[in-house]
């Protein structure tokens, strides 16, 4: 545990001494926010409300989206596959230490300073601009705390999974973005589910992604009662679970895979 | 030898010539790697279809977004991923920028007899250009298909002006951006990801969004050239339609920027030491 504790560390520092580069990729997913911030603005001029949302819960929709999306970003997930790409997962295959584990640990890691910031950021918007009303109770506000915690580690199952393809086929950017797409639509980061058609709606709720965005919004902004929110939830968890043992036996298959270039 | 049998004159016809086989040289290169490109340009077409998906989630909601409908903002979305696309597959050397100066490799153009910008442009290529360029390609097929439009000699002659500037502003911004590794020693070109990203600005009209983004917009980092105003023309908004005369101006302002900060960059340039 203790190993693993250092890791995280580490991979914080990391993140940290290359912290221009970390800033700027944050700032580029932040624009992307403001563009659709507008865009939902101009959409509710008008309009009372659209498909059970009204303009301040769809603010609060931004913003936990927001924040749920910069977890874990391209920043450190390109870290995992760069691993594969240019072969140093070959050191990580000699260390006494569970690849799965270890990159959990390091991906924590730096979730802790991604965070940080865009909780300062989101404050600061939420104050200045937004205006967003919090979760009323205590109980809500603590399920969504444990809601968000386990959309990290939903997350995580999926980029890890996604990150293991990448032995196969050699290509990081291309699997990320694939990733990324498929990601942003069907966790209800592009548009909450109740804007969808029904069918799309069923598709997405059957499969995982769901957790990453669906369910801490849907927890934030009270839409759902208190044992709604438990099994919800619960479910996140059913994938966390899931995911974790794809990967375990994705690296049994990846390992073989394995190219390393040069000596 | 006296120096005038070296001197070389860049004709546009030996640009030209020079471009193509630059370009054929490394077209063979990442042929050896076809896997490779098969995920691009899937992952690019597929990201592109995404975000198409969004705005028809959105306009069977409302139909229309203060003036502009459906076909037309799809149109502005596509121009952006379209021009992205025309960016990489024959621009793509920008994006190598950061390594070309950080690894010293700039050497090896400076020494040529040929412009450095078109070397650079030829540095690379990227497949997942292809994806852009189809889908985009077929959004803004659908776009012009569905909206109404008075096609005439000028208005085709005015539509392909302003098309041409929005592609040259779009590349001319890569360049501009990329510009940065003379400046920002990083291991990631996260500056010009971040400029590129601008470019979600201008997916929807500029008109959403407050004064001082629009301008920044128009002015600063001119995307609104590359999709809001050619939408604007083809589609005949009058309050915005005359902005079209300036797409040229755009695209000479954006280049010119970007070839000033190319060359005070090269003043800076030192090599790498092996």
């Amino acid at each position: 545990m203790k190993k693993y504790v250092s890791l995280a560390v580490c991979s914080m520092q990391n993140t940290l001494s290359y912290r221009l580069s970390f800033v700027l990729n944050f700032l580029g997913s932040f624009i992307a926010l403001l563009a659709t911030y507008f865009l939902w603005r101009a959409i509710y001029d008008g309009q009372s409300e659209l498909a059970g949302f009204d303009w301040n819960q769809m603010k609060s929709y931004l913003l936990v989206t927001f924040f749920a999306n910069s977890m874990l970003s391209y920043y450190s997930e390109s870290g995992i596959t760069n691993k594969v790409m240019d072969g140093t997962v070959a050191m990580d295959l000699l260390k006494p230490l569970n690849f799965q584990k270890a990159r959990l640990a390091e991906s924590l890691g730096s979730c802790v300073l991604e965070g940080l910031l865009s909780a300062v950021l989101i404050s600061v918007l939420a104050i200045a601009a937004f205006g967003i009303p919090m979760p009323v109770d205590g109980v809500s506000g603590i399920l969504f705390a444990i809601s968000m915690l386990s959309s990290i580690l939903v997350k995580f199952g999926i980029v890890y999974c996604t990150a293991l393809i990448c032995f196969y086929t050699t290509s990081g950017f291309g699997v990320i973005w694939a990733r990324m797409a498929v990601t942003n639509l069907l966790s209800g980061a592009l548009v909450p589910f109740a804007f969808f058609p029904d069918w799309l709606r069923n598709v997405a709720m059957a499969l995982p992604f769901q957790g990453i965005v669906n369910t801490p919004t849907t927890i934030f902004l009270g839409m759902s009662d208190t044992r709604e929110a438990i099994l919800l939830i619960a479910v996140q968890w059913f994938w966390i679970a899931a995911l974790w043992l794809l990967g375990r036996s994705m690296w049994g298959w990846a390992v073989r895979q394995i190219t390393i270039h040069g000596g | 030898m006296t120096r005038t049998t070296l001197s070389v004159r860049n004709t546009p016809r030996r640009i030209l010539f020079l471009y193509r086989r630059l370009f054929g040289q490394q077209l063979k290169a990442i042929l050896e790697y076809s896997s490779d490109f098969y995920v691009m340009i899937g992952a690019a077409a597929f990201t592109q279809i995404v975000g198409f998906l969004f705005l028809w989630v959105v306009f069977s909601r409302i139909p229309v977004i203060q003036g502009w409908g459906f076909w037309e903002v799809a149109f502005m979305y596509a121009m952006i991923y379209f021009s992205e696309g025309v960016g990489s597959l024959f621009f793509e050397g920008t994006w190598r920028m950061l390594r070309l100066v950080n690894m010293g490799e700039l050497d090896r153009y400076l020494v040529r007899p040929m412009p450095i910008v078109l070397q650079i442009f030829c540095t690379g290529i990227g497949m997942n250009g292809i994806g852009n360029i189809a889908i985009g390609g077929a959004i803004i097929g659908m776009s012009l298909y569905h909206v109404d439009i008075d096609w005439s000699i000028t208005s085709v002659l005015s539509a392909l002006v302003v098309l041409a500037s929005a592609l040259a502003v779009r590349i001319g911004i890569n360049l501009a951006a990329n510009c940065s590794a003379f400046w920002i020693r990083t291991s990631g070109n996260a500056f010009p990801i971040m400029v590129h990203n601008m470019g979600e600005f201008a997916k929807y009209p500029i008109t959403i969004y407050s004064l001082g983004l629009q301008l920044f917009l128009a002015l600063g980092v001119p995307f609104a050239f590359v999709s809001f105003v050619p939408a604007a023309v083809l589609f005949g908004k009058e309050d915005w339609a005359a902005y079209g005369w300036l797409s040229p101006l755009a695209a000479a302002y954006v280049f010119g920027i970007a070839l000033l900060l190319l060359r005070i960059g090269l003043r800076r340039y030192e090599s790498s030491g092996n």
